[in-house]
């Protein structure tokens, strides 16, 4: 029997602020003579939701900001009701809902764990029997019986996070606590939510923007967006897609316009009209194969002569990681560029960059002082997606690096002190052994 | 009303976890501790007792300082765990909007909570009791009774005040305005007696005096103020005659309170 039945489930929240007196008692009014009231305008947190989920499974939830991910958290736990539709849950749940909900500033360490085991249902017996562990996992000894309002912020997340995991309950739900405490407790973490799925298969909700580790700890994720679900299925298919829809919005959101000025240094001599990528065929382009050749080209007007200048183009990440840079030095010491309008053009051969969105930076430099005339990042963006022999599922950015290389292996089995190694494949340094 | 209980039964671990954590919090950095509950009805009983002294209130055969707080604490017992527990939901939104259980705990605990100042104040009690050489009669066993009666009173109140308040913040606002004011409502100041003798005996209101009376014992104070008095100062058993207006207006707006309560808790994530 499903654990948790979730059936065209909808919620709605009205818009804009809680309505005064006056407003309720005119509604009120108008719905006493038989008229509808005037409401404000309503949002669908969540639109007819459906799913179920098996005892034992570990499900994450990712979507953007927004989607209504920390909404069916809510709806599941009780805590919120439903505009429509039907939820069963079968079993105690423990709710972790942003960890610390229960904790009182004023209490100690020690008086908040027996307050969160009361609210999560437990007998003092109980939470007595678990209280050694509680403490010991969260590696506050020392500080056990001092106000949790002295506690640093990282303190708090420990002592909220073994106190909530150790607490027995059927379904434990875990919206965005991964991504706290410093790395070795992190690791900690990761570690008994990963024995808490795997050994005492407790049926486990989280919710995450850290998809890396939603992808290793669930076996199926739902994706949602805009209060539905998009996609329902294995981890890593679904977080893949979730991938490539993020991509595509920070692109979206360049493209429309959202290039910041801020990343701008220009003495005023040069002002750049336009970059585009452009492929071998000459048309615009804005996703490229990856190990493709495309061209970069440049659009600029200048207003002052430019003795000997040196171009410069680089690629960074959309979080401004700078990978590579080329410059043009020495290419045009002979040119002078006088007032007047340029197009550059900057072919890319061979580009060893792994599937994801990159960002161009551009800057001209005078070629005897090296002194920047114009300089910007983020002028332009591309998508470099899964060419022949690469595959995002296999090979992503951020996950796997940025950089694709070449190179080849070999085994060789040392086993047995008489044997000669077997060789298997060629090594370009030995000679195979015949 | 049986499933009621039954479910604050299953949530008496956490009322009474949450009344101690109240408890603890409040006193944690005050240097006076919980002595400080005391503070509020013996001041009142001082100042009252001192007005009385140019106004002239008879107080019977019972003396007036005794008499005065006497009815002091079943009132602000009354009046703290009502203004408490009108806030007690909208104080606790970061549990509201996390975890999940009958929210009537809020209110209840809040009740509870001053159930504990109340026990600090039967030591002043019986410390007034043995000053004025009044030996406590058996009657007392009415005394859970009473608190108990006062609770639910309170509750009517603080049910729908609270759920209310989640929407209207005014409604905590003006709560102790209105508490206030039914203060001189109730026989605090004054004793009930002194009610009785200008309506019943001496007829001040003419023909409206029988109904006048009915509508001042309607306020279940008035009621539980005096039976407070009986059992605790007079040795005589409880006054149905002044308690059952109250008791049948507690009875009708109870379950309207509870009820109300009960519709509005589901939007309480959302709103407060």
């Amino acid at each position: 029997m499903a654990m948790i039945e979730v059936e065209h489930l909808t919620k709605e929240f009205r818009l804009g602020q809680v309505t005064g007196f006056r407003d309720t008692l005119r509604n009120l009014g108008a719905r006493l003579r038989g008229r509808k009231p005037e409401g404000r305008a309503v949002f669908k947190a969540l639109d007819d939701v459906s799913f179920s989920i098996e005892p034992g499974e570990v499900v994450g939830i990712i979507g953007p900001n927004g989607a209504g991910k920390s909404t069916l958290l809510k709806l599941i736990s009780g805590v919120s009701k439903p505009t429509s539709g039907r939820i069963v849950t079968r079993g105690t749940i423990a709710p972790l809902i942003e960890l610390g909900a229960g904790m009182h500033p004023e209490l100690t360490g020690r008086e908040n764990i027996y307050l969160n085991g009361a609210i999560l249902g437990l007998s003092k017996k109980e939470i007595r029997s678990k209280m050694e562990e509680i403490i010991d996992f969260s590696e506050l000894e020392e500080f056990i019986d001092t106000p949790f309002k002295r506690y640093s912020s990282g303190m708090k997340v420990k002592l909220a996070f073994s106190l909530a995991t150790t607490l027995k309950s059927d379904i434990l739900i875990i919206d965005e606590v991964l991504a706290v405490g410093d790395l070795a407790f992190q690791r900690k973490c990761f570690d008994r939510m990963e024995s808490l799925i795997r050994r005492e298969g407790r049926t486990v909700l989280l919710v995450s923007h850290n998809i890396r580790q939603v992808e290793r700890l669930c076996s199926r994720v739902l994706l949602i967006d805009q209060g539905r679900i998009l996609e329902d299925g294995p981890s890593r298919d679904v977080c893949n897609k979730f991938y490539e829809m993020s991509d595509k919005k920070i692109m979206g959101s360049f493209l429309a316009g959202a290039r910041s000025r801020a990343r701008e240094v220009s003495s005023g001599d040069v002002e750049l009209t336009d970059v585009s990528l452009v492929n071998a065929r000459g048309e615009k382009i804005q996703e490229v194969m990856a190990r493709d050749s495309f061209c970069v080209n440049i659009k600029f007007t200048v207003f002052r002569d430019i003795p000997r200048p040196i171009f410069g183009v680089g690629i960074h990440t959309t979080d401004f990681l700078y990978l590579a840079t080329k410059q043009s030095a020495g290419v045009f010491d002979d040119r002078i560029l006088t007032p007047g309008r340029y197009a550059l053009n900057f072919t890319m051969k061979d580009l060893p960059l792994l599937p994801g969105t990159y960002l161009l930076r551009f800057g001209i430099a005078l070629g005897d002082t090296f002194q920047p005339v114009y300089y910007r990042e983020a002028v332009a963006g591309f998508r470099i997606v899964g060419g022949k022999r690469m595959s995002r599922a296999t090979l992503m950015s951020g996950v796997d690096g940025f950089l694709d290389f070449d190179g080849q292996w070999h085994l060789v089995s040392q086993n047995g002190p008489t044997e000669e190694p077997v060789l298997l494949g060629m090594s370009p340094f030995r000679k195979s052994v015949s | 009303m049986i499933t009621v209980v039954k479910e604050l039964w299953t949530f008496r671990q956490l009322m009474a976890t949450l009344a101690w954590k109240n408890i603890t919090v409040r006193y944690k950095q005050a240097y006076l501790g919980i002595g400080i509950a005391v503070l509020k009805p013996v001041l009142l009983m001082v100042i009252f007792t001192l007005v009385r002294s140019f106004v002239g209130i008879d107080s019977g055969r019972v003396p007036y300082p005794i008499l005065t707080f006497a009815a002091l604490m079943p009132w602000v017992f009354f009046q703290e765990a009502t203004s408490e527990s009108v806030n007690s939901v909208v104080a606790n939104a970061a549990l509201i909007r996390k975890i999940y259980f009958p929210r009537e705990v809020f209110p209840l605990t809040a009740v509870v909570t001053k159930l504990v100042e109340l026990g600090i104040n039967f030591v002043i009690l019986a410390g007034l009791m043995l000053w004025y050489r009044m030996p406590p009669s058996p009657l007392a066993v009415w005394v859970p009774a009473i608190f108990a009666y006062t609770i639910l009173v309170s509750l009517t109140v603080s049910l729908v005040g609270a759920a209310m308040n989640v929407y209207y913040r005014d409604v905590g606002q003006l709560l102790p305005v209105g508490l206030n004011l039914l203060m001189y409502a109730s026989p605090v100041i004054y004793p009930l007696s002194l009610v009785e003798k200008k309506l019943l005996m001496e007829r001040a209101a003419g023909a409206w005096s029988e109904i006048a009376y009915r509508l001042y014992t309607i306020n279940p104070l008035a009621g539980i103020i005096d039976a407070f008095q009986r059992v605790m100062l007079k040795g005589e058993p409880p006054d149905f005659a002044v308690l059952w207006p109250g008791v049948a207006a507690t009875c009708v707006l109870l379950p309207v309170s509870y009820r109300i309560f009960k519709k509005a808790e589901a939007y309480f994530a959302d709103v407060v």
